[in-house]
């Protein structure tokens, strides 16, 4: 099971290049897509998800190629986009089910039988007579769950699905695409580097239309450990450390020093510790050598 | 921060896209329907002639207001939207934390969208002035540009219609935060509006309706609608009394509205919805903390094969089925549509107040109205169909599963034809009540059906396949809507720019109409050839709607058109180039037999051909013609086929004092032979104007006879073509139609203005009665006086053929019945032919045989025929002259062929709708019993018209129609008593006043009048009564009678107005000289009116009444011009020390009728024509009774412009 993705280009009328000569292997398991707001992993994973076409390229899922027949692609995606609304004055049953029927689940008792596991998965039992425009953010995106489960997919897009869900809300959520993604291909976008830690086999950071890393996170922290250096400094002078080092990140301490984070093959200066290299090191890395350029 | 929100509104809306296209629509309508009216389009089309002046200041007002009120369609995008856009965004989350009052907020919302409709107004305004300063328009039609009427409406109509319209609307949509809920708003205002102006038909409801009328339109109404062309050519619009109320009236339920938004409105609120059920409210705490669910789902089958596909397109459209029917928007139209379908069901097809029986064809034309429901429900929905998941930005989730364009366009499609069955079905449940709760059980389910399901049904259909295609286009489903209404009303109109074919025009072609005795007829042929040929374009627009059906996220047209591309595969070619192939094809075929195998002439060219015709041969009117005194025919009428052939000889004698050498011919455009006893050559044969000349080689000298037989039968009938007049049942045909005639057949260009246009002189329409010349022929008839008659009529074996004679022999011959009829006494040249499968009821008056061919299943009526034959006929036999004839007939034919009625000679065409299905009232609420009238009307015309006939000059038809109408009033004041004529009187009165202000030409004076129906049915029966009143009904019929004596069947030349109206002046007192000048001579109106009647009981027990009174009279020239009379001195005035002008009248020496009324139903306590001579009267007058109610002139014998303000109840002191 793989997704192959060939220089797949594309530029909006306003000229942004969302895509940029784009290339990508996924196969089984969990991908994280990694990148800022704006990077184009929303337009990417559109693209994958058939509802928008690319000036250029290539998509193979499989045998499926599928710029040419979305329809079959179709048949076997589950995808749940950033955001999403619902009609009106319908319930989450209705809606599941009226889900269930467009994606070709045509038989009755097995509708109603999927439709009530799901409900039960995603905790939604309870509410399922409910309005679902009435949910709250976190029923929402479980509601978003549900429906992306209704036809048993083999390919799982999921664009920015933690943003704004309470913790308990967002590690609920992970653990259900956890569950279902161990035997097939999913995709999962996130500005969140946290999440594709806690998940993901195999990742890409995506940056201007561009993918500037595909690594496997466990590989990406091995590639850079015992480079990445950390040290308290005052807040008068982190403009001068930056200007000095690779300042990967910074953040206030309670006591109002800033703690920062250096990436450096040796040890950059006085004061400096080394530290356990972290995912958000890979991301920032990645994206500052893509800012130099 | 009121200025700060409204220039940031005013700015949005100058960035729509949508603004700018609203602004070009209404101002291209705007150009055009100015244009249009001042003659833009003279050149490729006909001519607009006319005494109206188009821009005058009556006409421009209401142009202005007409077209502004179309921009209510606007007004829920525009005006309702505003607050609601906050929220859509939700930028009400952060603007609401700004530092603005909430009046700030929503006056500056509420007037930015005012502000932006004023634009589109204005730019109506400078449309209408455009297009009537357009180069190649008529100046003849306009008068001087003047702001002053652009003002008035502005000021008076349109300024406070949006301000009422626009805070309901505002509000709706504000609350509902549902746009399609201000629409709908606008569309039941709407209609509710056209409900008050048919309500206000009626002249008892007009001052309510003049109150209640939103847009003022009726109240406008109450004043100008007796306005003459002159007034409505030169008058400012009124802008007084009810008027002024109703504005204010409804100034002040908007001003109530917004006052309600205020308080309502708070800067948290909610949308406002409707529930039934009980809000429980209930706290929700979360119990979903971390936790690892087994996700084990059931293995399903998905499965993608066609059966499923198409259970899942049925699925689907009944999902979407539900939405439409659960929406406010489709309810509320459901809701009023019925309950206005039902209204219309009581006042449509009443004619003199008098219902007809509720057939299942008058429920389903009923439902008329409903068709603009359906039709704006179907532009709605199938733009917030395909809408819907993106509005609700759902559109992600279904665009990313596998159910194909097809389906999810289809389901849609699918949901909006169940959508138009409803409605459809709605129409036949709304007619089957009716019928039931007029206990009428003769429902024709099959023709609800039919008519519903299967002719009704396509129509929408091909609307609603267009509708998809522009609601694909355009993103915006209300500027999809507003451009559908604008096609939906915009193509029919497009004929007056010169585009005149149906195939050029979408969803046009010919209609269907069914009468009981026709069904159908054949033209349900063209129906459907037509539907099939816009269902083809149709359908080409819905595969076009599926390539560019927007799935996903797109932007960009170049995107559009490469997903298309891509798309434009499977079937798709196919069927794309099958149904474009179909539509040309057919489209071709009709344009082949309509334009090459026939030709078909434009409205232009007909114009062009009329000056011709005129050109060539006006100069053989005056040649001398043998005249027709003898008629013996055979015709065949063939109704399953459709055709006639006959055959005839005219016999006709040289009555002039000329020798002739040359016959004019006249004949039809069928196949026809011609052959004369006397040698002759034809000279001049005009294919196109069917004129034909043969030179006698011998001349017929004066007193010389000729005979001419003939056989003409019809083009015969082909694919789309009808060349016949012969239909399956109920054929009436008549000898203009089908027969030759002699001499230049007249039927020139009437409008002076544009007969100079080609270079005619000025037309003098028909000579005055005073030309001695001009009295050779009568007006029906130019080349014969009397004539003998004698007809062979056959027709298939189940019908019965009637032509005017008496049944000499009857027989069947190789499946045709025959019939001979032949006439025993000298009739007009003027005869018809009737076919259908009868029934006959018979009856007989003294010896005068009454016989009525009816349709079976119509015998609701015969017996009131049968009453108003014997009445008419006892009336006229008694008090003018024996009845010529000893048989009278009346021949029902189909409404498809027209309601009215016609006498021939003992023989009188009778229309079905004009009194066999009458549903008559006899209680004094009742209207007309007009089953009754109109025969009696008919059967008088057997003396004023078939034994005096008018010579063919000005006023003719006072000796016809005035006097036949004029019997009709005596009989009915004889059946229902003088004292309940009012109601009759009022009737005419109210008709004749409102027809004649829609007078293109000019209108004389009842003796001189050019044949208008207003003046020679309601003028003259209302002249003819009151004379009857004024000289004693005794002696008006012994001068009538006398008259008759003098001039029945009498040889040219023959009488006119004059010389009756002249018999009529010796028999009349000098003292009423005057009726026969205001009466016949001129147009003079009264305005009487009681101010004031008071009573007082006195100490002997008696009443004594005083009343107040005034009395006017003005007269009117030929445009409706007032003046008070001919010269300065015949004229008086009157002014008191309250009145601010005099009030003028024409010298006043005048007998009118005061009348006093008692309690017991009405009953006259007192009636005497007292002699008036000034203006303002009072009268003192004791009785012994109660009185209760006062009046002058109470029963509308005079022609008065205010008929109700006649009488006053009585205040007793």
């Amino acid at each position: 099971m793989e997704l192959v993705i060939k220089n797949l280009t594309k530029t909006y009328s306003n000229k942004v290049k969302a895509l940029d000569n784009v290339s990508l292997k996924i196969g089984v398991g969990m991908f994280g897509l990694l990148g800022p707001n704006g990077a184009g992993k929303s337009t990417l994973m559109r693209t994958i998800a058939t509802i928008q076409s690319p000036d250029a390229g290539e998509i193979h899922f499989n045998d499926i190629n599928v710029l040419d027949d979305q329809l079959s692609l179709r048949k076997i995606l589950g995808y749940l986009p950033q955001s999403f609304g619902v009609y009106p004055k319908m319930s989450a049953e209705q809606l599941l089910n009226y889900f269930a029927v467009l994606k070709g689940v045509s038989d009755k008792k097995e509708r109603k039988e999927l439709v009530n596991q799901l409900l039960e998965i995603t905790n939604l039992q309870d509410v399922k007579k409910k309005n679902v425009d009435g949910y709250s953010g976190g029923m929402k995106q479980r509601f978003g769950i549900a429906q992306l489960l209704l036809n048993d997919p083999k390919l799982i897009i999921v664009d920015e699905p933690t943003a704004g869900l309470d913790p308990a809300e967002r590690q609920r959520f992970l653990n259900v695409i956890r569950e279902v993604g161990t035997n097939c291909a999913v995709i999962f976008s996130t500005h969140i580097v946290e999440d594709v830690k806690e998940l993901c086999n195999d990742m890409a950071i995506m940056n201007g239309g561009k993918i500037l890393k595909h690594i496997k996170p466990a590989k990406a922290t091995k590639e850079i450990s015992g480079k990445i250096w950390t040290k308290s400094v005052k807040r008068d002078s982190l403009e001068k450390a930056e200007q000095e080092h690779n300042v990967l990140s910074s953040n206030y301490n309670v006591d109002n020093t800033i703690n920062i984070r250096v990436y450096s093959d040796k040890k950059p200066g006085v004061g400096f510790k080394k530290t356990e290299p972290q995912l958000d090191d890979v991301y920032f890395i990645a994206l500052k050598e893509d800012q130099k350029k | 921060m009121f200025l700060n929100i409204f220039k940031n509104e005013i700015s949005y809306w100058l960035d729509r896209p949508a603004f700018y296209v609203y602004s070009l629509i209404f101002l291209f309508i705007a150009v055009m329907t100015s244009g249009s009216a001042a003659g833009l389009f003279d050149s490729v089309t006909v001519t607009v002639g006319s005494s109206r002046i188009v821009n005058s200041p009556f006409a421009l007002s209401g142009l202005f207001a007409g077209l502004s009120t179309l921009v209510v369609f606007l007004y829920p995008s525009i005006i309702g939207v505003s607050v609601y856009r906050d929220f859509k965004s939700e930028m009400h989350t952060i603007l609401y934390s700004y530092p603005f009052t909430k009046l700030e907020y929503l006056l500056a919302k509420f007037f930015s969208g005012i502000f932006i409709v004023h634009i589109i107004v204005l730019l109506i305004a400078l449309g209408i002035g455009l297009g009537f300063n357009l180069p190649g328009t008529n100046p003849d039609l306009l008068t001087e540009f003047d702001i002053k009427p652009y003002f008035d409406a502005y000021i008076i109509y349109i300024l406070p219609n949006m301000l009422f319209t626009g805070a309901i609307v505002f509000g709706i949509v504000t609350f509902t935060r549902n746009i399609s809920a201000g629409f709908i708003f606008v569309i039941i205002i709407l209609i509710l509006q056209g409900f008050l102006v048919s309500f206000g038909q009626e002249q008892e409801n007009r001052l309510v309706a003049a109150l209640l009328d939103p847009f003022g339109d009726m109240a406008l109404d109450y004043y100008t609608r007796y306005w003459t062309v002159a007034e409505q050519n030169e008058l400012y619009i009124p802008i007084k009394g009810v008027f002024i109320y109703n504005r204010l009236i409804w100034l002040s339920v908007g001003l109530a509205i917004f006052i309600s938004i205020y308080r309502l409105f708070t800067f948290s609120q909610n949308a406002f919805t409707f529930s039934f059920r009980k809000k429980d409210s209930v706290r929700f705490t979360k119990s979903n903390f971390g936790g690892i669910t087994k996700i084990n789902l059931p293995k399903i089958q998905l499965s993608f094969s066609n059966k499923t596909k198409f259970n899942l397109l049925w699925r689907l459209s009944n999902i979407d089925f539900v939405y439409i029917i659960k929406s406010w928007p489709f309810i509320s139209i459901v809701i009023v549509g019925l309950l206005l379908n039902l209204v219309g069901l009581f006042e449509l097809g009443n004619i003199f107040g008098t219902a007809t029986l509720p057939r299942t064809w008058r429920m389903l034309e009923a439902g008329a109205p409903f068709t603009l429901a359906i039709n704006i429900c179907t532009f709605l929905y199938a733009g917030l169909l395909i809408h819907r998941s993106r509005i609700s930005n759902i559109n992600q989730l279904i665009d990313t599963t596998p159910t194909p364009n097809w389906i999810l366009l289809g389901s849609k499609f699918l949901a909006i034809v169940k959508m138009q069955l409803v409605l459809l079905s709605l129409i036949m449940i709304t007619g089957i009540i009716f019928q039931i709760y007029k206990g009428y059980y003769d429902f024709q389910i099959g023709l609800y059906f039919y008519e519903l399901i299967v002719l009704n049904l396509i129509y929408y259909v091909i609307w609603a396949l267009l509708s998809f295609f522009v609601q694909t286009l355009i993103p915006n489903p209300y500027l999809g809507l507003f451009v559908m209404i604008v096609l939906l009303i915009g193509i029919p109109l497009t004929s007056v720019a010169g585009i005149e074919q149906s195939i050029f025009k979408y969803n046009q072609g010919p209609g269907f109409s069914y009468s009981d005795m026709n069904g159908y007829g054949a033209g349900l042929e063209n129906y459907f050839v037509y539907k099939i040929y816009w269902l083809s374009l149709g359908i080409v627009f819905y595969i076009l709607t599926i390539l560019f059906y927007n799935r996903g996220i797109s932007t960009g047209i170049k995107e559009k058109f490469k997903i298309a591309k891509s798309r434009f595969n499977g079937k798709n070619p196919f069927f794309l180039s099958l149904f474009t192939l179909l539509f040309i094809s057919i489209g071709g075929y009709i344009y082949y037999v309509n334009n090459i195998i026939n030709v078909r002439k434009s409205a232009k060219e007909r114009e062009i051909e009329t000056v011709e015709w005129e050109k060539k041969y006006k100069k053989f009117e005056s040649y001398s013609q043998p005249r027709i005194v003898s008629v013996n025919v055979n015709v065949d009428l063939f109704p399953k086929s459709r055709n006639v052939s006959a055959s005839g000889k005219y016999v006709m004698v040289n009555k002039t004092k000329d020798v002739i050498d040359s016959i004019f011919l006249n004949h039809n455009r069928g196949i026809s032979t011609f052959e004369f006893s006397k040698e002759n050559s034809l000279v001049l044969e005009d294919t196109i104007y069917h004129f034909d000349i043969y030179k006698l080689k011998e001349p017929l000298i004066p007193g010389d006879s000729l005979n001419l037989n003939f056989t003409v039968k019809n083009q015969p009938n082909t694919f789309l073509r009808n060349n016949s007049p012969v239909i399956y049942n109920g054929t009436f045909v008549n000898n203009f139609t089908l027969f030759p005639s002699l001499g230049y057949s007249g039927g020139e260009l009437r409008d002076d203005k544009t007969r100079e246009k080609y270079g005619l002189p000025p037309n003098k329409l028909k000579p005055h009665p005073s030309d001695s010349t001009a009295l050779g022929n009568t007006y029906i008839s130019n080349d014969s006086d009397w004539i003998d008659f004698e007809a062979v009529v056959s027709t298939s074996k189940d019908q019965i053929a009637i032509a005017p004679g008496y049944l000499q022999k009857e027989w069947i011959e190789e499946d045709r019945r025959y019939f001979h009829y032949k006439m025993d006494s000298k009739i007009l040249n003027f005869y018809a032919f009737n076919s259908a499968d009868y029934q006959v009821a018979r009856d007989k008056w003294n010896d005068v045989n009454l016989e009525i061919y009816h349709h079976k299943g119509h015998e609701y009526n015969l017996d009131r025929m049968m009453k108003g034959m014997k009445a008419a006929l006892e009336y006229c036999s008694e008090n003018f002259s024996p009845y010529q004839h000893k048989q009278a007939r009346i021949i029902e034919f189909p409404r498809t062929s027209g309601t009215f009625a016609q006498s021939f000679p003992n023989t009188i065409p009778f229309s079905e709708t004009f009194g066999f299905i009458a549903d008559v009232d006899d209680s004094d609420e009742g209207g007309n019993d007009f089953a009754f009238v109109v025969t009696a009307h008919e059967i008088a015309h057997q003396w004023w018209a078939h034994q005096v006939i008018g010579a063919d000059v000005l006023g003719a038809t006072m000796l016809s129609e005035s006097l036949s109408e004029y019997v009709a009033l005596k009989v009915i004041e004889q059946v229902n008593g003088k004292n309940k004529m009012r109601k009759f009187l009022k009737r005419s009165l109210d008709t004749y006043l409102t027809q004649r202000t829609f007078e293109t030409k000019r209108e004389n004076a009842l003796m001189y009048n050019d044949g208008q129906g207003y003046i020679h049915y309601q003028k003259g029966s209302l002249i003819f009564y009151a004379l009857s009143d004024y000289i004693g009904e005794k002696v008006l019929n012994q001068t009538l009678s006398k008259y008759v004596d003098k001039v029945a069947f009498q040889s040219p030349p023959y009488t006119t107005s004059i010389e009756l109206v002249d018999d009529l002046r010796e028999v009349i007192p000098d003292s009423l000289n005057y009726v026969i000048k205001d009466m016949f001579e001129t147009i003079t109106l009264y305005e009487n009116r009681v101010l004031k009647a008071e009573s007082k009981e006195l100490e002997s027990g008696k009443y004594q009444v005083d009343m107040e009174f005034r009395v006017s009279k003005y007269r009117n020239d030929e445009k409706g011009k007032m003046f008070y009379g001919d010269e300065e001195r015949d004229s008086i005035f009157y002014k008191s020390d309250d009145m601010i002008k005099p009030e003028y009248s024409v010298y006043l020496e005048d007998y009118i009728d005061v009348g006093i009324f008692g309690d017991e139903d009405n009953n006259e306590l007192y009636l005497k024509k007292h002699k008036i001579t000034s203006i303002n009267n009072k009268l003192s007058i004791i009785l012994d009774e109660k009185p209760v109610e006062v009046g002058i002139d109470p029963y509308n014998k005079l022609i008065d412009t205010n008929s109700d303000d006649n009488r006053k109840k009585v205040e007793s002191l």
